[in-house]
């Protein structure tokens, strides 16, 4: 009897930790595959890759990814600010007064919203534009149906919201109410508690949030597929016209059926699973958790 | 909870940022509706029993979608469990020390990728391989089940999408449920040692313990796996087509406003068909992640005192 529980303990343990290592093999493979393209595709481009246009389908040349690298920096740029505005003041209410009805609410919808899917999100960025197009004369100028980087911000803003959100009330809720009880007793009124006391004792999570976001910004694809513009024959100025992402050029160019687009693809995707690791790595090795009792 | 003049102004202050998530929230809904309606009032319920596309002739039905879209996201959940619970007991109870933040650190990375890298890699590496190693011999053996009955031609199909979808959830699930089952009160483990149960034993009564937290992991994976557009269009094939076998091409929801929103606006009711569908979805999304947030609350309210 003692035997079989222990052989069925031991069986069970093998099962589980041959699943587990199941489980984080696609991980391996993926970042192992997506170097060895993304590297050739890279090596063969060189510097070019960082300053050229795509190529064209049938194109013998590489080219680069030069618009769609500006892009991405132009839509996190525009979107990044509010989005970290929006949610850090939400979350302040939220945590400040965590027994009136409003934090409830709030937090029903931070959750609603994390779970439109991003593509909704898109459409209906889209059709807004659109509809304002054509109801305010003159502002064409300004909204491009087209697409711009100001809409595709708009949507990332939305995307991102509940994203930061969620971060940054998770951070602030875990300030002790001790260090508040502390201040409020030297007479500190309830700004400077949060801005001195409170940001301040959670302030390298408070970096990890904006960095986090940063990495869901950078590597959003369904909620610009109607609203950035995909503008792929030159290096945009400004965030008024149309412009392309790194997602969506890696999402069109899979997608495509040539050979030289692929291989663009596999490029970017390297890239942007660089910038990511870079994010991540400063998250995790960087910011040394503080540790609250 | 206000008490003080300047508590009130404080508490005011903040309000028209709160406000403006509230209208962001009821704004996205609210649109989607109103692009429905025209659609809706045109064709009524017919839209939903009928697969067809057809907007030169104005015929229009999403059954294949929406149903597409439920497998995709029952075979999605389903590997992603199957992986997410032995990763939740390997992290809570085989590892310790540094190996631990290791390795749960690197199911936090997978969960942040960006779900384009998860897309390239799966529909160059993994649908190939999918078709070779598990559709072909599943079609061999077992065609005379309807869901294994047609041939895999290219391999992008709902089984494709389905897998593929779920090892990118698989970090997202096990992250609901690992953090359930490390808040279970220790005096249940000690209460399991206590009576000498081995550690398969105690494992068992805690994950049944954390079962409803488990139930909403499902339901929110669920949820989430419903609304995905870029993985899923890169492997599901894009077909509007309605078969019981999960080797054929087929569509989501998300996949057929991805691939079709672009030129809806040409015809009539196209754009209007897809809002409906996509409506659809977003609704059916929001519900059940309220719903499963919802069972969180409750059972940790219940067993972590």
């Amino acid at each position: 009897m003692y035997n079989w529980r222990r052989i069925r303990d031991n069986l069970f343990k093998i099962i589980v930790l041959s699943l587990a290592v199941l489980a984080l093999t696609p991980l391996f493979h993926l970042i192992v595959v997506v170097f060895i393209n993304g590297l050739s595709t890279l090596l063969e481009a060189g510097w070019n890759f960082f300053v050229d246009l795509p190529p064209t389908p049938l194109s013998q040349r590489l080219g680069g990814v030069a618009p769609s690298l500006v892009g991405t920096f132009l839509l996190t740029l525009t979107s990044l600010p509010v989005t970290i505005a929006l949610s850090l003041f939400t979350a302040i209410l939220v945590t400040e007064f965590p027994k009136s009805r409003v934090s409830l609410v709030v937090d029903t919808i931070a959750k609603s919203l994390a779970s439109v899917p991003t593509i909704a999100v898109s459409m209906v960025v889209f059709s807004l534009a659109i509809t304002i197009v054509n109801s305010v004369p003159g502002i064409r100028v300004y909204l491009s149906p087209a697409g711009s980087a100001l809409l595709g911000s708009f949507a990332l803003i939305i995307v991102a919201l509940p994203f930061s959100y969620t971060y940054f009330s998770t951070f602030l809720r875990s300030v002790p109410f001790t260090y508040k009880e502390a201040a409020y007793s030297l007479g500190m009124s309830r700004w400077a508690v949060i801005m001195r006391v409170v940001i301040q004792v959670v302030k390298k999570s408070m970096l990890v949030a904006v960095l986090m976001t940063m990495a869901r910004i950078m590597g959003e694809t369904a909620a610009l597929l109607f609203t950035a513009g995909r503008y792929r024959s030159g290096v945009p100025t400004s965030i008024l016209g149309p412009v392309d992402a790194i997602p969506l050029l890696i999402f069109d160019y899979i997608l495509s059926p040539f050979e030289v687009w692929h291989r663009v693809a596999w490029g970017v995707t390297l890239i942007l699973l660089l910038f990511y690791m870079l994010i991540f790595f400063i998250v995790k090795i960087g910011v040394k958790e503080v540790k609250l009792t | 909870m206000i008490k003080s003049k300047r508590d009130k102004l404080f508490f005011l202050s903040l309000t028209p940022f709160a406000i403006s998530l509230l209208s962001i929230l009821l704004l996205l809904v609210y649109v989607l509706f109103l692009k429905s309606i025209e659609s809706l009032s045109a064709y009524g319920l017919a839209l939903f029993t009928k697969t067809i596309w057809d907007p030169e002739n104005g015929v229009y039905g999403v059954l294949g979608p929406i149903l597409g879209t439920i497998v995709t996201s029952l075979i999605s959940i389903t590997t992603s469990l199957v992986f997410s619970i032995p990763l939740t007991i390997t992290i809570a109870e085989y590892l310790k020390g540094y190996l631990k933040k290791i390795v749960s650190s690197i199911v936090e990375f997978m969960g942040g990728l960006p779900t384009i890298v998860y897309a390239v890699w799966a529909s160059r590496y993994l649908v190939p391989l999918l078709k070779s190693y598990v559709m072909d011999p599943l079609h061999a053996s077992l065609s005379f089940i309807p869901l294994f009955s047609c041939r895999p031609t290219t391999g992008y199909s709902i089984f494709a999408a389905g897998i593929a979808l779920g090892i990118s959830t698989v970090p997202y699930v096990t992250s609901i449920v690992l953090e359930a089952y490390e808040n279970i009160p220790v005096i249940y483990r000690e209460a399991c040692y206590g009576v000498g149960s081995t550690k398969y034993e105690a494992i068992k009564i805690l994950l049944s313990l954390s079962r409803p937290a488990i139930v909403a992991a499902v339901i929110l994976g669920f949820a989430r796996s419903l609304g995905e557009t870029t993985i899923v269009v890169v492997t599901i094939g894009n077909s509007m087509t309605l078969t019981p076998c999960l080797f054929a091409p087929s569509y989501t929801v998300s996949a057929l406003v991805a691939s079709q929103f672009a030129n809806a606006f040409l015809y009539r009711y196209a754009e209007s068909v897809l809002y409906v569908s996509m409506l659809i979805t977003t609704l059916f999304s929001i519900l059940l992640s309220l719903y499963a947030s919802k069972l969180i609350i409750e059972w940790r309210s219940r067993i972590v005192v």
